[in-house]
């Protein structure tokens, strides 16, 4: 028997055709499935019983054992407490973040290890590469997928850097996703139609928005001119509203408006009619909550991504002491992102983009290989 | 067709999902039958040329309300009852849930039913009627079980997950001298017997006198009709009342534009299911006492659920357990090679829960989840039977293999 793999199994593609390709390459494979969401919401019916379904029906397929671990309690206190805290506090966070974190590559791989793992895998489209300068293989580089398009490196910053040692990713390397798809046909996994699954995989089609009032009260304001400060009509909610978001302002008719801020505090969308607001525009901006891949991240030039396969631009990165830059300004999203703050980044871009709603990941690359990443604060003007 | 046992195997993916099985052997008649060709053949011009609104008032639209009466008379005719007592709804659930609102005070059923009356019994004052290890109901619990104030008893007659035909008229007995009781002590309090027919049609009689029920229950998609067709019997003096408001059709019980095209299908597929009942029962009787004696001889530490007694037990139906196994990866092993085999009710299936009616019946959580339930039906022959056989004894062999569990014994290896 070769070594043994734990495999995080969604009963989706990806995660289908690698636990074939474990197989193949004669790893002794355990295949689990994370049951983090069974909620059904208004309007939407959860899918994880058919998705469990899948998964079996995979495993079955290739001769393999297929555990269900119930890791909803972490799920809903790591995730889904801190997706709907950060919207209430007028941020836009990436939960997905937090489960590769605490889910993915917390509960599942700290439980997989101590069954006696020696590697946890999981479907992502990332690779994790030895070292070259360490023989040892002690260190090991986090790599940007052989798919640029699907690369998903943008949602395992912070993950802790020592698992990736111990991590497998054995679609990572491979060049498309219609490759994946071949191969499962190939195999005859059945699986090779199912449709991606981009976002956040609880809320599915339903939307933030219903998911987020399923919690949070409505609550009646003014959406405000940013330019003039005229009111332009009513909202129901500052915290359904997102920097940079276009649609749902309801305001009937008129030019497009874009939601330049929202205050979550007095309960105020500010939109502009113009796209060239300067207030729509950045060309830097303050990370908290930085967590590092790499051993270490020396002040110069990288390239930073600021949405999932979002574009890769060069930017001048400098780390920052945690305590001399969440100060006062960012007081308000510290709640939900400055709390464990260990260290704070400053990025300066090339070349301005358009304004990133803070709480939203910034992630930082050398080339293909992810440094690590922060959390992206609100402009302190 | 040969049954090819390397079919089976996790490493032919010749019968993977998405390519042609190489044979189709469906044994799930208890969730759901094809239509008859005759009911078929009888519900298609209503599809088309026929299809009027029975309350227009111009003689085409006449036509079809005289056809919809007369399917009506017919569905009516088999079950020994007249046709005004006969309400027509969209399916055996909405008749059960017509049922209960006949009344307003407390109700006695059973752990094992159907999800249509359990939910419908969890929201008002309810209890239960204990059921025996094989699923039976004694009558001389259901007396210890009735109070002054209880004013429904429903029981099913057959159950369709484990097969168990309870003693509906010795039930409907001891509700009728509870009835009497209640008259001699000046007791105002009414008291109804509902049975859910639906999984017994065509299996055991379902005549409504010989019953002795006051409300009965039937659904055609169970008797090789069409879905989302069924009717609620009704004793003389026997009040329903509305769930669905609207154009008053159903006498003001069921409102909503006749499914004149579906009614029409079920009287046809009802009175043929009548008619085949005797040869059909006792065939599939025999095909079903073959199948189990196959399985149990090659895995004599199976469990099977259900009554022991032929008499109470569905002629069709076959629900065996094989303790330390999963049933969901029997099935999907099984599909491979073009057996199609149900979980238990496949209602409680899909939401992979525990069947509550092997947990009412003391049948260990772990020994439930290696349960499958066959269903054999009209179109099963002999060939079928045997090619099933073949296949649930390789899955078995199969994944008691891959655990480590010796097939002959039903015991873990210990090494």
């Amino acid at each position: 028997m070769g070594k043994r793999v734990y495999l995080g199994m969604s009963g989706g593609v990806d995660s289908s055709l690698s636990a074939a390709l474990l197989l193949e390459q004669g790893y002794d494979v355990k295949a689990v499935y994370m049951r983090n969401w069974s909620r059904d919401l208004p309007g939407f019916k959860c899918t994880w019983a058919e998705d469990l379904a899948d998964a079996e029906r995979v495993c079955v397929t290739l001769g393999l054992d297929l555990e269900v671990w119930d890791c909803e309690r972490e799920y809903k206190q790591t995730v889904v407490d801190y997706l709907v805290d950060s919207y209430a506090h007028g941020l836009t966070p990436n939960p997905d973040v937090m489960c590769n974190q605490t889910v993915k590559f917390g509960t599942f791989a700290d439980r997989a290890f101590a069954e006696g793992a020696d590697y946890v895998a999981t479907g992502h489209y990332a690779r994790a590469v030895a070292d070259p300068a360490d023989p040892a293989g002690a260190t090991t580089r986090l790599m940007r997928a052989a798919d640029e398009h699907k690369d998903q490196t943008y949602f395992l910053w912070r993950v802790p850097r020592d698992i990736f040692a111990r991590t497998l990713f054995p679609v990572g390397g491979i060049a498309s996703k219609a490759e994946v798809r071949a191969m499962c046909a190939e195999r005859g996994l059945g699986v090779e139609r199912k449709p991606d699954s981009d976002g956040i995989c609880f809320v599915g089609e339903v939307g933030i928005r219903t998911f987020l009032l399923d919690t949070l009260e409505r609550r009646a304001g003014d959406i405000v001119d940013w330019e003039t400060g005229a009111v332009l009509g009513r909202h129901d909610g500052a915290f359904l509203f997102t920097v940079g978001q276009r649609k749902g302002l309801n305001l009937g008719g008129g030019p497009a408006r874009y939601v330049v801020r929202t205050d979550v505090e007095k309960n105020i969308v500010y939109a502009t009619a113009n796209r060239d607001c300067p207030a729509l525009w950045t060309s830097s901006m303050d990370l908290a909550d930085v967590h590092l891949v790499a051993e270490d991240l020396p002040e110069g030039d990288y390239l930073v991504r600021t949405r999932h396969t979002g574009e890769l631009r060069r930017a001048h990165v400098t780390l920052t002491p945690s305590a001399e830059h969440s100060q006062a300004p960012c007081a308000e999203a510290s709640a939900a992102s400055c709390q464990q703050a260990g260290l704070a980044a400053r990025i300066d871009f090339a070349e301005p983009l358009r304004t990133v709603a803070p709480g939203q990941s910034a992630v930082i690359y050398d080339g293909l290989r992810c440094m690590g990443g922060g959390i992206i604060q609100r402009p302190c003007d | 067709m040969p049954y090819d046992a390397t079919d089976a195997s996790p490493t032919a993916p010749a019968a993977a999902p998405g390519r042609p099985a190489p044979h189709t052997c469906y044994l799930d008649y208890a969730a759901a039958t094809p239509m008859a060709p005759e009911a078929l053949e009888a519900m298609l011009p209503y599809l088309s040329e026929r299809f009027c609104n029975p309350s227009a008032p111009y003689a085409l639209a006449r036509a079809a309300k005289a056809d919809f009466e007369d399917a009506r008379a017919r569905l009516a005719h088999v079950i020994g009852a007249r046709p005004d007592n006969v309400t027509l709804t969209a399916g055996a659930t909405e008749a059960n849930n017509l049922a209960f609102a006949a009344v307003d005070g407390p109700v006695l059923t059973v752990a094992t039913e159907h999800e249509s009356t359990l939910r419908v019994a969890e929201a008002r004052e309810h209890a239960f009627v204990p059921v025996s290890p094989e699923g039976l109901v004694d009558p001389a619990e259901v007396a210890r079980a009735l109070t002054p104030q209880t004013q429904l008893v429903s029981i099913s007659l057959a159950n369709g997950e484990i097969g168990c035909v309870q003693p509906i008229r010795r039930i409907a007995q001891v509700v009728r001298s509870e009835r009497m009781r209640r008259l001699e002590a000046g007791q105002k309090c009414p008291l109804l017997l509902h049975t859910d027919a639906s999984q017994a049609a065509g299996n055991v009689s379902v005549n409504v006198s010989t019953l002795g029920a006051d409300l009965v229950t039937l659904s055609a998609a169970k008797v090789y009709g069409p879905k989302q067709v069924g009717l609620l019997w009704a004793a003389d003096g026997v009040e329903l009342r509305p769930l669905t408001l609207g154009g008053g059709q159903e006498r003001g019980v069921r409102s909503g534009t006749e499914n004149v095209a579906g009614v029409v299908a079920f009287a046809r597929a009802l009175e043929l299911a009548e008619e085949l009942r005797p040869q059909e029962s006792r065939r599939l009787a025999m095909l079903r006492d073959g199948l189990q004696g196959r399985i149990m001889a090659a895995f004599p530490w199976a469990w099977v659920s259900g009554p022991r007694s032929g008499k109470s037990r569905l002629p069709g139906l076959m629900h065996v357990s094989f303790p330390g196994l999963e049933a969901r990866r029997l099935v999907i092993l099984l599909e491979r090679v073009g057996v199609c085999v149900g979980t238990g009710s496949a209602c409680a299936a899909s939401k992979m829960r525990v069947s509550h009616v092997l947990r009412a019946v003391g049948v260990p959580d772990d020994v439930a989840a290696g349960s499958l339930r066959i269903t054999l039906g009209r179109p099963t022959t002999a060939e079928d039977v045997d090619y099933a056989a073949r296949a649930i004894c390789d899955a078995v062999r199969q994944e008691a293999g891959r655990l480590g569990i010796d097939p002959a014994t039903g015991r873990k290896d210990v090494i």
